[in-house]
């Protein structure tokens, strides 16, 4: 699903963000990234939405090298991916259910098809009592399941999640991440990015470890 | 191969079977109509929703068309006003004074039947002589003369009121036998034309600066409606949308300032006309002639809005364009 080939990725003038990176996650596969801040893991999912280019090296998502897409195409590759982030990024002027919607209207999902998907992704969550709530709202646990609803609402083959539960407290981050998993079960590849290390090793899934922009350590599933 | 067929979204479709028929051309075709449509209604209710700035944007366009627009009138007016000043561009060809009624009804009658002349009318040393005293009020000086030292004349109306041809025709006209001479004042005719070519020039020139200044309104305005949308279209850019649905909405909004700017102009023009009406007829009148002011009637009513629009339109385009470019998703 995911290969990174030597990919390097500098800013501007600055030092590496990223360096060296070599990994490949099959389909259907569950893992973390981890890493302190500034380690590297934001920069690296930039590179897999195709919101960056790498300095050096390949990045093949589903067969399709990133690299060659035409700026046209990008779009469309996009909508591949669900991505969910650590402030959710939730639009405050429409409501809970105008923001899942987002997504299908892009595509331009007829709107009967598209209710229909909208209260399934939030029924999934478990917000679906909330669908005319403005998020302003919401609580930020409800908000971030907003986020994940609107992340899965098209069914997407690759779900990325940087940092969802930064901040929320252990017992919301614990339902967040079984939200994920439950995800993963029907056959969608899941990235999270966290570094809450004591969740992650609860969790028993594969780990990609990242310091000073390199991959320091790759463990597998338990 | 063609882009169609790398795109991811076809490959995705024919991998999932089920999705194909969704991606379909008539679907997509529908889909498209439907945003087209939604973006039409949601971007006139956002400005309908601050209706004090929406229109104080439109007002500056209005402002803006009214100049051009209304000299444009005015010198339409001055076209119609030279259309009827060509019927006026006669040939005065005075005849032999010694010629008694009956030879001047003669030359008359050939000069009626050469090439270029459209009509001659005579005018006999009595009539003239009548004319004169009508309009120049000099009944008591004339009515002391003993002889009427008027010749006879015969008005010539030019086929071709071309100044040039014009001016031929007379000279052709002195060589006939009977005519003493043939004038043709043209100075003024040219002076007015030469004004009136002026006034278009100057007009266009207008119309010009003033349309640049349509597209600076719109650009600016919608420049801060992107600002003030920056996180919306850095989240819906985040999740596949096209630069094509992002700038639509914009579009949409940059339409309607301008279709709007082309309704007040219109309603400008005509408080304007109202108001300047009474004065331009009352001074037409102190000169003889009946001159009222031209309307913009349907089709410039139309037109008006149509220019007005598609202004609106490419201010918002470039605004978009410019300003999509700095917004990147962080």
């Amino acid at each position: 699903m995911i290969v990174f080939e030597h990919v390097g990725k500098r800013y501007g003038g600055r030092s590496e963000a990223l360096a060296d990176i070599n990994f490949r996650v099959e389909r259907g596969e569950m893992l973390f990234l981890t890493g302190h801040s500034g380690a590297g893991k934001s920069s690296l999912l930039r590179l897999i939405m195709r919101l960056d280019k790498p300095s050096r090296g390949r990045v093949l998502v589903a067969g399709h090298d990133l690299d060659r897409f035409h700026l046209s195409q990008i779009p469309y590759y996009r909508r591949q991916i669900g991505v969910v982030f650590q402030d959710h990024q939730l639009l405050f002027d429409r409501s809970v259910f105008a923001n899942v919607v987002l997504p299908l209207e892009i595509q331009g999902v007829e709107p009967r098809e598209s209710a229909r998907r909208v209260r399934a992704a939030l029924d999934k969550v478990g917000l679906l009592y909330r669908e005319t709530a403005l998020p302003i709202e919401l609580s930020s646990g409800e908000r971030q399941r907003i986020g994940i609803a609107r992340a899965v609402v098209n069914k997407p083959s690759l779900l990325l999640a940087d940092e969802p539960t930064g901040n929320l407290d252990p017992q919301l981050s614990a339902d967040i991440m079984r939200l994920f998993e439950d995800f993963n079960r029907i056959g969608t590849t899941v990235m999270v990015a966290s570094h809450d290390l004591a969740l992650i090793t609860r969790l028993r899934h594969r780990v990609l470890r990242l310091r000073e922009g390199r991959l320091v350590g790759d463990e597998e599933a338990a | 191969m063609t882009r169609r067929t790398t795109s991811p979204e076809s490959q995705r479709s024919t991998r999932r079977g089920a999705r194909a028929s969704q991606v379909g051309l008539e679907s997509r075709t529908r889909a498209w109509l439907r945003h087209h449509r939604a973006m039409w209604l949601d971007s006139a209710q956002r400005l309908a929703k601050r209706p004090l700035s929406s229109l104080l944007t439109m007002l500056a366009i209005a402002i803006a068309l009214v100049l051009p627009s209304g000299l444009w009138l005015a010198l339409d007016s001055a076209r119609l006003l030279d259309a009827e000043l060509d019927e006026s561009a006669t040939v005065t060809v005075y005849l032999d004074t010694r010629l008694d009624e009956r030879a001047a009804m003669d030359v008359a009658a050939r000069l009626r039947d050469r090439a270029p002349v459209a009509g001659a009318r005579l005018v006999t040393a009595a009539e003239g002589l009548a004319e004169f005293q009508q309009g120049v009020g000099l009944e008591d000086a004339l009515a002391s003369l003993e002889d009427n030292p008027l010749p006879a004349a015969v008005v010539v109306t030019p086929a071709d009121t071309d100044p040039d041809s014009v001016r031929v025709l007379a000279s052709n006209l002195e060589a006939v036998d009977g005519v003493d001479e043939a004038r043709v004042d043209l100075a003024w005719l040219e002076r007015l034309r030469r004004l009136a070519e002026l006034g278009q020039r100057l007009t266009l020139a207008l119309a010009g600066l003033f349309g640049l200044g349509v597209l600076l309104v719109v650009g600016n305005t919608i420049r801060l409606a992107v600002e003030s949308r920056r996180q919306e279209i850095e989240v819906v850019t985040l999740i596949g949308a096209t630069h094509a649905f992002v700038r639509r909405p914009f579009l949409y909004s940059g339409a309607w300032y301008g279709l709007g700017g082309g309704v007040l102009a219109i309603v400008l023009l005509v408080l304007g006309g109202h108001w300047l009406s009474a004065p331009v007829t009352a001074l037409a009148e102190s000169y003889g002639a009946h001159f009222t002011l031209p309307r913009l009637g349907f089709g410039g009513s139309v037109l008006l809005c149509v220019c007005s629009t598609i202004l609106g339109w490419l201010g918002a385009w470039l605004a978009v364009g410019r300003h999509l470019a700095d917004i990147k998703p962080r």
